[in-house]
């Protein structure tokens, strides 16, 4: 078996009374394509920004590639609560990295409410997104003396806006494109800060028909081209079951179920709770 | 379809070789009107103060445009600049007479005006550096209040009469050097060459141009990145509390820069002088010229100087035509006019002379190639 790239633990978060995420357990293994489904509302959003450092979670820890990027425990009454008989076995210390810290790690996301660099073209917003691997230092950075780098940069820009077939727009500001480029757009940048781990919200919405379906074997083709690890959040049933290795399935923040896509299918609690919802 | 350039966008050839053309131009033009025209002419005392003003407002362009950072405080780092420069370029026999009060002061040595300048920068870059760790974190509305608040803490701190050995206290500072010194003169002290208003251009010049490189360097599009998504440009991995607290040093070194510009175009410093309201007067200025154009802030700058010291300056002298006395014009008059622009410009014009354009863009050629395509 494959190592493990992700792992969540025990993972919570409550935003005053509402708890969004409730002790969610899952793992992700080097070259998984892992879907989080589940309806409206049911916590999907949350979980990606407690893996990504946007929010610190009330309880649970975060793993990835051994190092932990998120831990962090309630005080008091509540520790008992959340972290039951286990209270004691790694709830020691809380550790919170900074979301720029994580992505240098290796996690790279994509967002459901898209955003780019509105300012910018699409070829900037890619190039943005190689910062954070420079090697040169402020001073030769600003004065222009990165020739090399920067010409590196550039070319690996336009590498990735071919790949998700961008080049010709990559002159055109970033907001002026239809929503399901933008979509593309948000992950070749997300692609271009190199990671391992690479976690998509929604990627199909906004997009038409023909476009998911070819959204399926991109994101095989991204997997495989660029050695990742892929987590994505989705509600077109047919591309979560085309891709996925795994899917887990939550509602109001529970597991509910986990398992291959046939067996998701097939699932009770599943068809109860979100494909019998009329919705596909 | 029109070419391409590296950076995806459609290469300008003819806007930059335009653009450079025209600076050259400008220079030129102002080295030949100051060997023509009278000195005492109101044409350079605006283009001095034009390029001083252009220079600030620049500095501030890059954090309230460039970085989305809303901050206050460019008095403050002006009087920082300004008192290093004046502090340091006395010379050393009329200090005596300077700090009449504190037995000629405590500083007994004097710096080139080069080295002195770079002084200024770096002690505002450094009082920004202090400042910025704690006063970054806070949101826009607040970062703006505490920066403010700073610069009138620092105004207050240079005016403090211990400190009188080093600021002078409450007294002005004065006999350093001015830009008539850069003036070339005989033995008999006639001037051969006027050189007071071409080098405040060359400094604002290279100034300008450093930041124009840092913002189209790796790291000027993190700063872009920040204004436009905090989340997203973090997400990418942009330290935000790292790169926002470089943008603040920057623009405060720029604007301590500036400072030492001011002092020299004023011929004397006082504490008492930075206020609030010259923050105003710059902020004004990016907001006229249009919040993340550069091109923008340096036009506007002249507009507002040649405005506020030349053009309007008849509001606040009353007119008698013939028998016929001008109503409304009298002393302060001038600045109520200028408030009405104002409130103009930002209910009808919010995005400024340029938006977000600069002087390359006008001259792009048309895109009707890529428009059929
Ligand atoms: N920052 C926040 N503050 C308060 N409540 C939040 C916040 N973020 C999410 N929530 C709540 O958490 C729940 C789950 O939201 P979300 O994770 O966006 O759902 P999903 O992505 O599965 O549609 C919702 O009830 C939402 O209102
Ligand atoms: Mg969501």
């Amino acid at each position: 078996m494959s190592e493990t790239v992700l792992q969540i633990e025990h993972l919570t978060m409550q935003f005053g009374g509402v708890v969004a995420v409730y002790d969610l357990s899952m793992e992700i293994r080097q070259g998984e394509i892992i879907a989080l489904i589940g309806p409206n509302g049911a916590g999907k959003t949350t979980a990606f920004n407690c893996v990504t450092g946007v929010y610190e979670p009330t309880n649970g820890q975060v793993i990835f590639q051994g190092e932990t990027i998120a831990r962090s425990h309630p005080y008091g009454k509540m520790r008992k609560i959340y972290a039951g008989s286990e209270a004691d076995a790694y709830l020691n210390g809380s550790v919170r990295l900074s979301p720029d810290r994580i992505t240098r790690l290796g996690i790279a996301r994509t967002f459901q409410n898209i955003r780019l660099f509105s300012g910018m073209t699409v070829f900037e917003n890619v190039l943005t997104a190689m910062h954070l691997r420079r090697r040169s230092n402020f001073f030769t950075a600003a004065l222009h003396l990165n020739r090399a780098e920067e010409k590196a940069m550039q070319q690996r820009a336009a590498e990735l806006l071919e790949v998700v077939g961008l080049t010709d727009v990559s002159g055109e500001l970033a907001t002026s494109l239809p929503y399901g480029k933008q979509r593309l757009l948000e992950i070749a940048r997300a692609l271009a800060t190199e990671p391992k781990l690479l976690l998509l919200d929604e990627p199909a919405a906004g997009m038409n028909p023909q476009e998911t379906e070819e959204l399926s074997a991109f994101i095989c083709r991204i997997k495989e081209h660029f050695n990742l690890s892929i987590f994505v959040i989705e509600h077109h049933m047919n591309l979560v079951m085309a891709i996925s290795d795994r899917i887990y399935v939550i509602d109001f923040g529970k597991l509910i179920a986990e398992g291959t896509p046939a067996e998701i299918q097939n699932n009770p609690a599943v068809i109860e709770a979100y494909l019998g919802g009329g919705e596909e | 379809m029109a070419a391409k350039g590296k950076d995806g966008r459609e290469k300008n050839r003819r806007g930059a070789v335009i653009t450079w053309v025209i600076i050259a131009l400008i220079y030129v033009g102002v080295f030949v009107a100051e060997q023509l025209l009278p000195p005492t002419s109101m044409l350079f005392t605006v283009l001095k103060k034009g390029a001083t003003y252009a220079l600030v407002a620049v500095s501030m362009n890059l954090l309230n445009g460039f970085t989305g950072i809303f901050s206050l405080g460019q008095a403050g780092f002006m009087l920082i600049g300004a008192y290093v420069f004046a502090i340091f370029t006395i010379p050393v026999e009329v200090r005596g007479s300077v700090y009449q009060y504190f037995d000629g002061g405590l500083v007994q040595f004097t710096l080139p005006v080069p080295v002195a300048m770079v002084l200024s920068g770096l002690a505002a870059a450094f009082f920004a550096f202090l400042i910025g760790l704690p006063v970054l974190r806070l949101k826009s509305d607040y970062l703006a209040i505490a920066t403010l608040g700073f610069a009138e803490i620092i105004r207050a701190i240079f005016q403090w009469n211990q400190l009188g050995p080093v600021t002078n206290g409450s007294n002005m500072l004065r006999l350093f050097p001015k830009f008539n010194d850069f003036n070339i003169t005989d033995a008999q002290g006639n001037v051969i060459v006027y050189l007071s208003t071409l080098v405040p251009f060359l400094i604002t010049g290279l100034c300008i141009g450093l930041i124009v490189l840092l913002l189209h360097s790796g790291y000027g599009r993190a700063l872009r990145a920040i204004r436009d998504d905090e989340i997203a440009a973090e997400a990418m991995g942009i330290n935000l509390a790292h790169h926002k607290q470089l943008a603040f040093c920057i623009s405060s070194f720029f604007a301590g820069v500036g400072g030492a510009m001011l002092a020299m175009y004023q011929t004397t410093v006082q504490a008492k002088s930075f206020t609030t309201a010259m923050t105003y007067e710059i902020l004004l200025i990016v907001v006229i010229g249009g919040i993340g154009s550069v091109t923008g802030s340096v036009l506007s700058s002249f507009l507002f100087v040649a405005c506020s010291e030349w053009w309007l300056r008849f509001l606040d002298e009353q007119q008698v035509i013939g028998d016929f006395q001008v109503p409304l014009l009298r002393n302060g008059f001038r600045l109520v006019v200028f408030s009405i622009i104002i409130m103009v410009v930002v209910l009808f014009f919010r995005r400024g002379i340029m938006g977000t354009r600069e002087l390359p863009d006008l001259f792009r050629p048309r895109r009707k190639e890529a428009a059929l395509k």
